[in-house]
């Protein structure tokens, strides 16, 4: 299968300013179309080991993010996200092209592809079993995701758990790790050669950047993988690493919180966390230390068969 | 009200649908879509009134739980 | 106006559903994308499903409906729980519950309301209870959802309508009406003939006391509300809707010979006229001859303004997406919202949602209150 790195620049951003660049990412299909160079470079740098759809007869999302017209281009040129003639977003400015891409790409499988229950939440995969990390903004998540995944753990995704409602096993969907302020500098001494978009400032979110997914993670997004853990981790600086069981109830009330379209859902909603929630573990985990954290992963115990 | 004996019952269209785990359960409202998280005892009383309807007098003592219950839109006190 | 075979997929696909048959993957995702404009998605799902045509969908487009689909059954059932807390809120009042629009469709069981994607519930209430009626939503958790005077008083001086109110818990809107178009606007449509000829809501839930309007008045609401409103970004929805009314109640021998009369009665002779013109040419709605040639007499506009129109409308009711137009569709459509809005007041635009989000409620025990 072709990947995006087999194309030349020249071709790649002869695609995105032509019919359009049908890139796979997990279970979808992304048909981008895009003029501007942020887009181009972050796509060229982060996307590299991710499959082209082997037809353009057919796409999920159609995502175009055109340029601002002349004159404004020339003067705080800004981008918007059109998706088929709505425009659902305010525009930024073309500075943060790059992010908007990203988020984009996040809120086109969160608010459409209900076949899953979709949880905001990283999830991670050793050895056939998965744990899942739901958590607020600030629990330092990504970043944990970013370091689990790099000592010996597959990326699923860092976003967007998806559940299948047909067998509840979980659905990969690996893309670049968003990271912010100060958790860049941290990953990029805990990762050796760890690969970064240019972090961009004055976002909403602080400074951003993403971290490309491993390789071996994106070759292996068509594999699923059995919920086994669910970990609400909580970052918070020099704290003794703490893991401790969460009744089963209350964690089933926080993940309904933190879910995309639990409600939307229904009863479907409701039977397929119950059954992850039955077939997991559930813990509230404290850290400081990167180290003793991935320890404490890898101590985890698979749930009896 | 004389001659008029009131009970409580499932809201029509209420399944009950519920899952527990050590000794709490969660619930889903099917005509709400609403979920709750119920402590431990709540679940048996509703199942019983899913069982049948309840004589209102019979479950004085549980008044201010019931009718929250009914505030959720789980049960109804409805003449019989 | 084109010939069929011209149309944009989604309105061939409305038209005649056995189109789809032999349709390739690429016809497949455009048609996917014009519908995602027209918010008509989950209404090709119900089409599909009606024709016995989902299982030769191919698996790449399928997901995409039932997705859709599945969005469609969760609004349903928000509607039927909001119209029956409605309902309650009401019941004091001892006035029928009078729904509007989507609302009714859904309650009423119609095609119509099959998904059918809104943000609020519609109702109908006499001008001169709109106060008492108010005042229960109020008191059932409802807020006016404007507080700003001047905008209280031109939604009650100017305006057909309170302001739209929503609940404070679940955040639904409701839009109470006290007729079908404003003071301001050319015709005047009797409320208390509408109301005096509606009927009972078939369908749902029969422990709850609904009304719908009768079927010419439906179909004539849905005309006027599409033809005198100023926004065309759902002209195909609205469209959609009328031809699927005219289905159901058309096989009604006595439906078409009240329908012109009626529209005379009530004003809307020039809504009705187009109403049937447009949706008889773009989804092949069975008008039969006599009907449409009296509508056309009672309401056509001479031949010059009616070439106009024709050119507008032809475009303006086609889906929203880029590849339905040409560079006239932009200009078509706005100048019919300007159109519009010589016939009636300027609608306010509110974001809207219906569903509630999942309300996680405290955890409720035994001994605790």
């Amino acid at each position: 299968m072709l990947t995006v790195g087999a194309l030349s620049r020249g071709e790649l951003d002869a695609r995105l300013a032509g019919r359009g660049l049908y890139l796979q990412t997990g279970p979808f299909i992304n048909a981008i179309r895009s003029t501007i160079s942020h887009v181009s470079d972050g796509i060229a740098l982060l996307y590299a080991d991710y499959p082209l759809a082997a037809s353009t007869e057919f796409a999920d999302f159609h995502l175009h993010f055109p340029r601002s017209p002349l004159p404004r281009r020339l003067w705080r040129a800004q981008v918007r996200f059109d998706h088929d003639g709505v425009k659902p977003f305010a525009p930024l400015p073309e500075d943060q092209a790059w992010p908007m891409f990203e988020w984009v790409l996040n809120w086109c499988v969160s608010s459409r592809a209900h076949s899953y229950l979709m949880i905001h939440a990283a999830v991670v995969e050793k050895n056939g079993f998965a744990a899942i990390l739901p958590a607020p903004p600030g629990s330092g998540k990504s970043t944990l995701c970013a370091a689990l995944v790099h000592r010996g753990w597959r990326l699923l995704s860092d976003e967007l758990t998806l559940v299948r409602l047909s067998d509840g096993l979980l659905q990969p969907l690996p893309r670049p790790v968003s990271l912010k302020n100060a958790s860049i500098d941290v990953i990029r001494n805990y990762v050796d050669g760890a690969v970064f978009s240019r972090p961009i400032h004055e976002t909403l979110k602080g400074t951003v950047a993403h971290l490309k997914a491993p390789a071996d993670s994106v070759a292996r997004a068509h594999e699923t993988a059995r919920p086994a853990w669910i970990v609400f981790p909580q970052y918070e600086a020099g704290a003794a690493t703490s893991l401790t069981p969460l009744a089963p109830a209350r964690a089933f009330m926080e993940l309904a919180g933190n879910a995309f379209n639990y409600s939307l859902l229904g009863a479907d909603g409701f039977e397929a966390l119950a059954g992850l929630i039955g077939s997991s573990a559930s813990y509230q985990f404290r850290y400081s230390s990167l180290d003793e954290a991935i320890a404490t992963f890898n101590r985890l115990a698979p749930p009896a068969p | 009200m004389p001659g008029v004996s009131l009970r409580w019952r499932l809201l029509p269209g209420q399944r009950l649908r519920h899952h527990g785990w050590h000794g709490e359960c969660v619930v889903f409202n099917d005509l709400t879509g609403d979920t709750h998280l119920l402590g431990a005892g709540v679940l048996p009383l509703l199942l019983a009134i899913a069982g049948g309807p309840i004589d209102f007098d019979e479950l004085a003592e549980a008044r201010p739980l019931l009718d929250s219950l009914a505030a959720l839109g789980l049960i109804e006190a409805a003449a019989c | 106006m084109m010939a069929p075979a011209q149309l944009p997929l989604l309105v061939q696909l409305l038209r005649a559903p056995a189109c789809v048959s032999g349709w390739s993957l690429k016809q497949w995702d455009l048609m996917l994308r014009q519908a995602v404009s027209a918010n008509l998605t989950a209404s090709v799902w119900s089409q599909l499903d009606g024709a016995g045509l989902l299982d030769v969908v191919p698996a790449a487009a399928r997901r995409h409906l039932d997705w859709a689909h599945c969005l469609a059954l969760r609004h349903g059932r928000a509607v039927r729980w909001e119209v029956r807390q409605i309902a309650e809120a009401l019941a004091p009042l001892g006035l029928p519950l009078l729904l509007l629009k989507g609302a009714a469709y859904v309650m009423a069981g119609l095609e119509a309301g099959q998904g059918r994607l809104f943000s609020d519930i519609d109702i109908l209430v006499p001008k001169e209870r709109i106060n008492e009626v108010e005042s229960r939503l109020l008191l059932k958790g409802w807020m006016s959802g404007h507080h700003d005077p001047y905008d209280q008083r031109y939604y009650r001086e100017w305006m057909h309508e309170l302001p739209p109110m929503e609940h404070v818990k679940r955040e639904t809107m409701i839009d109470v009406h006290h007729a079908i178009l404003p003071p301001t606007a050319r015709a005047h449509p009797d409320s208390r003939l509408l109301r005096a000829a509606a009927v009972a809501a078939a369908g749902q839930d029969c422990a709850l006391v609904l009304q719908t309007l009768a079927p010419v008045d439906m179909v004539l609401h849905s005309a006027t509300h599409l033809f005198f409103d100023g926004e065309f970004d759902h002209g195909l929805r609205d469209i959609v809707d009328l031809d699927r009314l005219l289905r159901r109640f058309g096989a009604d021998e006595s439906f078409w010979l009240a329908l012109t009369p009626r529209a005379l009665e009530l004003g809307l002779q020039r809504p009705l006229f187009y109403a049937l013109r447009y949706a008889s040419w773009l989804l092949d709605s069975p008008v039969p001859a006599a009907v449409m040639a009296a509508a056309a007499q009672a309401g056509s506009p001479n031949p010059g303004l009616l070439a106009l129109m024709d050119g507008l409308f032809g475009r303006a009711l086609l889906p929203g997406h880029p590849s339905c137009g040409d560079g006239a569709s932009a200009f078509a459509r706005f100048s019919l919202y300007v159109r519009g809005n010589w016939l009636r007041m300027p609608p306010l635009m509110l974001a809207r949602h219906l569903f509630h989000k999942a309300f996680i409620s405290p955890k409720v025990a035994v001994g605790k209150v």
